[in-house]
């Protein structure tokens, strides 16, 4: 069971936060300071720490995050926060976040980050190919095939087939398929991100192959292999 | 009244000035012809009796009595009988008074020493320089009287002229601050300094004016675009009530529906609220941190591509051109890359929802000379010209766009993002549709 250290100091939002969590299984501990953040990492091994950027009192999310690394500790880190300009994210970054979440933001979105986040250690980053099912990616031919067929995409449907294959079975969100694919990062109103899916789906399934990707209620997918 | 004081100091100074000046000219003119007489005189003292007699008889009115008397004051020659009284010294003028012809008359005179024992005396009838002068006061004094009066008069009408405007100027204000704010201050046809600044009050009335209508305007877009999906989402979920109630065992499908449907309109009205800030953030220049050096051309080609299938679904062409060779001119830009996305992808968003099957749209970067950018233009109804600016602003949709969906939000952030960047935003009808301009001076290389 994965245990998430969630650093917040606003009681409702770390509310929020907890009960996501808990209703996507994790395992919760919530602290509301810094140094609270820093005494109880150090002492408890947590499979990622959601980071609030702005804290009350001596150390604020980033400094928290310093002495995190600083003590070696290296778990995930996903950083909260209601800055959402380029720098600010880019600092964050830097200072050892692996992820940046602006506020206000949709539960289901921290939960897909979460566990991508988690899984990225698992995924063997040197692979040359993926496999699900009978869907197979080639890494650097960038072929792609089902089967025994090749099936032709568009060099950015295969960076969406390639991110959500690298994350298969997990749910990806729209604004995450954004930032990875097309690396801009907003939130697209628009629907269009839906309509480069449903290329992409209607050139995986073609000839009545059984659908892999899936919408998730809310504005996610999941690839996962064909029943 | 300062005024009328000051008017007054300064036409009795100038009259003063006129009179001093006239009777010293005719004094002194007085004088010279006396002194020219004594030089006459005293040039030759032998010939001096002689000289009288003739004086006498070319003098019969007695303008100019002269007169020789011994120093003790007899008389001797001329037509000056009676030695007038003086102080001395001698060779100085001196004036006096004597009885001629029944009348006491003023005159002018000078003494001086002909003969140890005697003492000639020039004089001349000052009276009719007396009248002059004398003229000369009553003028003045008049010329003054009328002048006080005339300027009274004008002082008092333009006066009440100026308090007339003053009180009017200060009712139309009354009457803007109590709340009417298409009252104007009153103008003259006259450019007086009152009808500059009311003019420009004015002025400053007319932008205000527009301002609060633009602040009305989108507070009531607001309310009404935040009303009705916030309706929708009661009505949807006071049916769930309903039915279940209905029901005995509530259909669990009933209930899904329902709270699904709940959350794509929060969803919607979430987001119009994240645009406005997002626009508000925008224009607050909040983002210019995250600036770094990035090429339009790509931004506008990710765009293109980004867009692509959404227009092709929709039987709509998109095309993306660039100038060639690509990489010798890139739109070199120092900016924020996603907001520059966000806004040209707004853009080709409406073009896409504006243009008809079959349209074409056609995503344009460019580097003419001196000015570079990305335009977009489209083949659908374009936006009439008097609408161009106000499709700047919050909310604000073609009466015949109502109907689709959309916040009204997306060109007001394009506009914001520009303003951001330094880059003009140009509206212009591409016969038929409408082209859109996003350009900035090229930086140097």
């Amino acid at each position: 069971m994965a245990r998430v250290l969630v650093v917040e100091d606003d009681p409702p939002t770390a509310a929020e936060i907890t009960a996501a969590l808990r209703d996507h299984g994790f395992e919760t501990e919530c602290v509301a300071t810094g140094g609270e953040a820093v005494t109880r990492a150090s002492a408890a091994h947590f499979s990622a720490i959601v980071l609030d950027r702005m804290l009350p009192g001596d150390l604020d999310g980033l400094e928290v995050l310093a002495a995190l690394r600083g003590r070696g500790i290296d778990c995930p880190v996903l950083i909260l926060s209601a800055l959402s300009a380029v720098d600010e994210r880019v600092r964050g970054l830097r200072a050892g976040g692996d992820d940046y979440l602006t506020k206000p933001f949709e539960s289901l979105e921290l939960t897909a980050r979460i566990q991508v986040l988690l899984r990225r250690g698992a995924t063997e980053e040197r692979a040359t190919r993926l496999k699900v099912g009978d869907l197979e990616v080639d890494l650097i031919t960038r072929r792609v095939r089902r089967g025994a067929d090749t099936i032709d995409l568009l060099p950015r449907e295969y960076l969406l087939l390639e991110y959500l294959m690298r994350h298969a079975g997990q749910v990806i969100t729209r604004t995450m398929l954004f930032e990875h694919v097309w690396q801009y990062r907003y939130e697209p109103r628009t629907n269009v991100i839906d309509v480069h899916m449903g290329k992409l789906r209607r050139k995986l399934d073609e000839g009545g192959r059984p659908p892999m990707i899936r919408t998730v209620r809310g504005s996610g997918y999941v690839l996962r292999a064909a029943d | 009244m300062l005024f009328l004081a000051l008017f007054g100091c300064a036409s009795l100074a100038l009259f003063g000035f006129i009179y001093w000046q006239t009777s010293r000219y005719l004094t002194s003119s007085v004088d010279e012809r006396l002194q020219r007489d004594a030089q006459g005189y005293l040039a030759n003292p032998d010939e001096t009796a002689a000289r009288l007699r003739k004086h006498v008889e070319l003098d019969p009115q007695n303008i100019h009595p002269f007169g020789l008397f011994t120093r003790d004051g007899r008389y001797i020659a001329g037509n000056l009988t009676i030695l007038p009284r003086f102080s001395p010294p001698l060779g100085r003028p001196f004036e006096y008074r004597q009885r001629t012809g029944g009348s006491l008359r003023p005159y002018r005179a000078f003494a001086l020493r002909m003969a140890p024992n005697e003492l000639l005396v020039l004089s001349e009838s000052i009276y009719e320089t007396d009248e002059l002068r004398e003229l000369l006061r009553n003028a003045m004094a008049w010329g003054g009287v009328f002048l006080l009066v005339v300027g009274l008069a004008g002082a008092v009408i333009t006066g009440l002229g100026a308090v007339r405007r003053i009180n009017a100027v200060t009712g139309a204000i009354e009457r803007i601050v109590t709340g009417d704010l298409s009252g104007r201050l009153p103008m003259n046809r006259r450019a007086g300094d009152l009808d500059r600044l009311s003019l420009l009050v004015n002025r400053m009335l007319d932008d205000i004016e527009r301002l609060m209508g633009e602040v009305k305007g989108v507070t009531d877009d607001i309310a009404h675009d935040l009303r009705t999906p916030l309706t929708r989402l009661l009505a949807s979920l006071e049916r769930a009530r309903r039915r279940s109630e209905a029901t005995p065992a509530p259909a669990a499908a009933e209930y899904e529906r329902a709270v699904e449907e709940a959350i794509r309109e929060t969803r919607d009205v979430l987001g119009t609220f994240n645009a406005l800030l997002r626009i508000a953030e925008v224009e607050a220049s909040a983002r210019r941190a995250g600036f770094a050096r990035v090429d339009l051309g790509t931004i506008a080609a990710d765009v293109a591509e980004f867009q692509a299938p959404v227009a092709e679904e929709k039987g709509v062409a998109l095309e993306f051109e660039r100038p060639r060779p690509a990489l010798q001119a890139p739109l070199a830009l120092f900016g924020d890359p996603s907001l520059l996305f966000e806004a040209i992808g707004n853009l080709v968003d409406n073009a896409i929802k504006f243009t008809p099957a079959g349209g074409r749209i056609v995503v344009r970067a460019f580097a003419a000379k001196g000015r570079s950018g990305v335009s977009v233009s489209d083949t659908g109804p374009g936006i009439p010209e008097p609408e161009r600016e106000a499709v700047l602003r919050r909310f604000h949709r073609l009466e015949k766009s109502r109907h689709t969906p959309g916040s009204g939000l997306g060109l007001s952030l394009v506009a914001a993002v520009a303003r951001l960047h330094g880059l003009d935003l140009s509206m212009e009808s591409a016969n038929p549709g409408c082209r859109v301009t996003l350009s900035g001076r090229t930086s140097s290389p």
